[in-house]
């Protein structure tokens, strides 16, 4: 019976841990969508999905790319498009560039040096109990 | 109803709930919101319904450019009340809220308290200040009515006034400063999946 009952708490444990982790990945992420060129909300949604795990609420990345252009990190341009309507096109600025670099490389250099310290508990296949 | 109106009627609870920015950055993101709609139904094909359940209600989308603003502009604020608001809507949002709200109050009232000892201690020397006896604490405070009884005496006299400023306004300064500090780390874990 208290097997049964800890093991959906173990699970929202690590379910809120995972989704703290995307949290804090997602800026850079968002930033590093932009590295190549510019973008609008919903190609940056969708580069999202297909080049990283951060799946998200499709609603949550507009005000994180306001917050960004407020901090001086985007820059932001209506462009007329063929459907219709403008769209708001996103680009890094120096100061943006600048500051995913130094993300990126605090995360390479932080996640090396876990998958090191992790490597021999995904060797261990099963887990004793 | 047709998808227009869907989408409008979508639009305006945006635009009702994104009352305290400006009409302009109101209207910007109205746009770009409306824009994001509209090509995410062309592209998938989907029915607006299920473009605008992705999207998450507009009330919440609408709380998060708030939120964002609200921290954004305490975390360049000097004013205690501005940054205290501040503080209180993180403390909505988990521990690390609750546990820099509780800091700011314990910041600002001990800054408050050494500030409102050296106006007094002008006016009710004998009441205000701080006591020893033999070379022991006694006790301490502000309007103490009455005083501690002798041979209890205070030992600070009129120095209280200059000590207790300098030391309130270095408490008020410091709470400002890791209020804006917290804020800020705060806005790095501001993005909701």
């Amino acid at each position: 019976m208290a097997n049964m009952r800890a093991a959906p708490v173990e699970g929202e444990t690590s379910d809120r841990w995972e989704a703290q982790l995307r949290k804090g990945a997602l800026e850079m992420a968002t930033l590093a969508c932009l590295w190549k060129g510019r973008l609008y909300g919903l190609e940056i949604i969708r580069f999202l999905e297909s080049h990283s795990r951060l799946v998200l609420a499709e609603g949550t990345i507009y005000p994180i790319l306001n917050r960004l252009k407020a901090e001086g990190m985007l820059t932001s341009e209506w462009v007329e498009a063929e459907a219709g309507h403008p769209r708001k096109y996103y680009s890094l600025t120096d100061a943006g560039r600048q500051r995913l670099r130094l993300m990126a490389e605090a995360w390479v250099s932080f996640s090396q040096g876990l998958s090191q310290l992790l490597e021999p508990v995904l060797e261990t296949k099963e887990i004793s109990q | 109803m047709t998808q227009d109106m869907q989408i409008e009627s979508y639009l305006t609870a945006l635009r009702y709930n994104l009352g305290p920015l400006t009409i302009a950055e109101r209207e910007e993101i109205v746009l770009e919101i409306g824009a994001h709609i509209r090509d995410s139904a062309e592209e998938s094909g989907a029915g607006i319904e299920s473009v605008l359940a992705r999207l998450g209600p507009a009330e919440k989308l609408a709380a998060q450019y708030r939120d964002g603003l609200l921290i954004r502009k305490a975390s360049r604020s000097f004013s205690p009340l501005v940054l205290l608001r501040a503080t209180l809507r993180l403390a909505t949002k988990g521990v690390f809220g609750i546990f820099v709200f509780c800091c700011a109050i314990l910041g600002y009232s001990s800054g408050v308290v050494l500030v409102f000892a050296a106006l007094a201690k002008p006016f009710f020397p004998a009441n205000t200040g701080l006591w020893f006896q033999d070379g022991r604490f006694v006790d301490s405070g502000v309007l103490h009515f009455p005083p501690p009884a002798p041979p209890a005496h205070e030992v600070l006299g009129m120095w209280l006034i200059p000590l207790a400023l300098t030391l309130g306004s270095l408490t008020l300064l410091f709470t400002n400063w890791a209020i804006r500090t917290a804020l800020r780390v705060s806005q790095r874990w501001q993005s909701r999946l």
